[in-house]
């Protein structure tokens, strides 16, 4: 992992020499045209900032190169002096010193004593003669000079712009060689399967490569926030002590930026909501200073956003009241929903749990900003509280926007790709594994009765009705197994009943475009190899449709 | 709400360190301009709380620059970044309403109190 020290020296490198080419460029323009104003003031600006920037980093030889060159050409601007005889040639030897200490910091190397040079570089600007006309040099070092080879920078700088449109170009490839594997299979030509192949490593490489080149440590948006705790703490009048990890945890760009809002609002209700003021911390028997902790680690190809405070935790039934009060559920449903359900019930709309607004915590937009942000990428939001202990809020989002891994499920001969960050598991059960409750099939996955429902219903059934009642009647009698793929979302788990699985595979996932667009039942579309169009289902909402219409 | 800063400094590297040293402290930085062009575009673009304002620049001196934004913006809030030796163009900057200036190399804890102190409403500094 790059340190900040490593970074700023691979970029003071990079521009140092950049400078230096334009330097050299610049003075031989100079030397045929003394009148050249405009390469004048390019190394009147070049030694300028190569001044501020060695000193910044602490190389005080070639800093004071860079000074006194500034002064010399500053006083050929001011017109106090030309650019002639023993000038010309000094200035090009202090441009030769520059690039080799440049090179020498580089190479990690100690470079070599300046003091001749900066000596006549002070009688120049004195307005005496050099000592010496020429810069000292062995013939050996000029042999060096005429056999040197030229830099460039080994460090580009590009807007993200065109990452993202790198990234959109491998995608369509990506699809173009899954449709060219599937033609080599059916072909059945040997030779063509054997290119597709090597293709599809090619392609997969090319795919982690752009992928990798957009990653930045998620410090970039961590260290933002020691500034906005201080500044809610102090509005606040709380005592908190942040501690920050994973800084180097890498992951996309752009989803970062994309959590940015989401993370400064849970970040700040935390400290407002979450953690207690220091009488009340302290009458409770912990520490005044409240403790929050924000960080990133990274869990199989997901990384984790974790913030968690030691603060009084979450009221499940003030929340649960406070929710049926804003009719943001029904007291039917409300009274069915365990901790971890009620909890996400914080993340709805029109749901604010502070009494009054502040301008802290928002104005009227609550935590459901924070729902949005992370179902637009595909995320997962989970919350666990202990009342009296504190709360952990942990955003579980894509290490890159591109590509999903996805399982593909089939119902009636169609295939339908479901996000893997929302699957939980796949079962084949028996029907005695299957059994009803209240007009609901359930199962029992890991101690927790989770839902059943055919996507059948939740696809091709449109209208508000609520589903039929289901009884175990329903199932066919026979022993057939029942595919059940369990998808999670927001701590609920749901049992889609489907016909079969087909397999797992990273999926492009192209938007629907409009009039589609407003189906939210399918979170976009992708292209399998076979040409055939796949829908992406989107798990978020097909949750919130069972919840809806559930008998 | 962070206050929010543009940043005008025609090196890469100078920027990409305020810009750590700002951000660090919880500032937005909204934009980073290379040139005198630029800065005049990005401060009307983004019409940030404080601009971080290099005395010498490519395509036009510091002094034009902070002439043309508090042409455009009276109440712009700017600071002078500048290496030692431009003293008499900074002098000019400060009678033409930049509110101070800092000296390259400079240190966190200068940069922030400068430029703490020019959000928070000083007179002229140094």
């Amino acid at each position: 992992m790059k340190s900040r020290d490593q970074e700023y020296r691979e970029l003071f490198m990079a521009e140092a020499l950049e400078y230096y080419d334009a330097m050299s460029r610049h003075l031989s323009e100079l030397e045929r045209n003394p009148q050249d104003t405009e390469a004048l003031n390019e190394l009147f600006r070049l030694m300028h900032n190569l001044k501020a920037n060695a000193r910044a980093m602490g190389f005080v030889d070639m800093g004071e190169v860079a000074h006194k060159m500034e002064t010399l050409f500053g006083q050929i601007r001011g017109q106090e002096r030309t650019f002639t005889g023993s000038l010309v040639q000094l200035t090009f030897g202090a441009v030769d010193t520059l690039g080799n200490m440049i090179r020498a910091v580089g190479a990690g190397q100690e470079s070599a004593d300046a003091h001749v040079l900066l000596d006549n570089l002070d009688r120049l600007i004195r307005g005496e003669e050099p000592v010496q006309a020429a810069p000292e040099q062995t013939t050996e070092e000029a042999d060096a000079d005429a056999g040197r080879k030229l830099e460039l920078s080994d460090l580009v700088y590009i807007p993200v712009k065109k990452l993202d449109n790198l990234l959109n170009l491998v995608g369509e490839l990506v699809i173009d060689r899954d449709r060219i594997l599937t033609l080599a299979a059916e072909l059945g030509n040997a030779a063509l399967q054997t290119t597709a192949q090597h293709l599809f490593r090619i392609s997969d490489d090319l795919q982690y490569s752009v992928m990798d080149v957009r990653l930045v440590g998620a410090g970039v948006l961590l260290n933002k926030f020691p500034r906005v705790v201080r500044d809610v703490a102090a509005a606040e009048n709380k005592q908190v002590e942040l501690t920050l990890a994973g800084q180097d945890v890498q992951i996309d760009r752009n989803v970062l930026q994309l959590i940015t809002d989401a993370l400064l609002h849970i970040v700040r209700n935390g400290v407002s909501h979450g953690l207690e003021d220091a009488a009340t911390r302290v009458a409770a028997g912990k520490p005044a200073v409240g403790q929050l902790r924000i960080s990133a680690l990274t869990e199989r190809d997901d990384v984790l956003i974790q913030i968690q405070d030691d603060g009084r935790g979450i009221d499940t039934e003030a929340v649960r009241q406070k929710a049926i009060r804003k009719g943001v559920i029904t007291a039917e449903a409300a009274a069915l929903l365990d901790e971890e359900g009620v909890w996400m019930l914080l993340f709805e709309a029109g749901f604010s749990m502070a009494e009054k607004i502040t301008d802290i915590s928002g104005r009227g937009v609550g935590l459901d900003v924070v729902k949005l942000a992370i179902d637009s990428l595909g995320g997962q939001l989970r919350v666990s509280s202990e009342l009296g202990k504190g709360t952990m809020f942990t955003l579980v989002l894509p290490t890159s926007i591109a590509v999903k891994g996805a399982l593909l499920v089939e119902l009636d001969a169609r295939a339908y790709a479901v996000p893997l960050l929302h699957t939980d598991t796949v079962l084949a059960l028996h029907a005695d594994e299957i059994f009803a409750v209240g007009g609901l099939l359930m199962t029992r996955v890991q101690e927790e009765n989770v839902p059943l429902v055919p996507l059948r219903q939740l696809l091709y059934v449109e209208g508000d009705e609520p589903l039929p009642r289901a009884t175990r009647a329903d199932l066919p009698a026979d022993d057939t197994l029942h595919q059940v793929l369990v998808v999670s979302y927001n701590n609920r788990r749901l049992g889609l009943i489907v016909d079969r699985f087909l397999r797992q595979q990273n999926i492009v996932v192209k938007p629907l475009s409009k009039p589609l667009d407003t189906i939210d039942l399918f979170g976009g579309v992708t292209l399998l190899g076979s040409g055939q169009l796949c829908l992406v289902l989107d798990v978020p909402a097909l949750t919130r449709l069972f919840l809806t219409k559930r008998p | 709400m962070n206050k929010r800063i543009l940043i005008v400094d025609d090196s890469f590297y100078m920027r990409t360190m305020l810009k750590n040293m700002l951000t660090d402290a919880g500032y937005d930085v909204v934009g980073e301009a290379a040139n005198g062009q630029q800065a005049l575009e990005m401060a009307v673009a983004t019409t940030p709380d404080l601009i971080t304002l290099d005395v010498i620049l490519p395509d036009n001196t510091g002094l034009d620059v902070l002439k043309g934004i508090r042409q455009q913006q009276p109440d712009a809030k700017v600071v002078m970044c500048s290496a030692v030796g431009q003293e008499t163009i900074v002098n000019e900057a400060i009678e033409n309403g930049a509110l101070a200036y800092i000296v390259k190399p400079f240190s966190e804890e200068r940069v922030l109190e400068i430029v703490g102190g020019a959000l928070q409403g000083d007179g002229p500094r140094a």
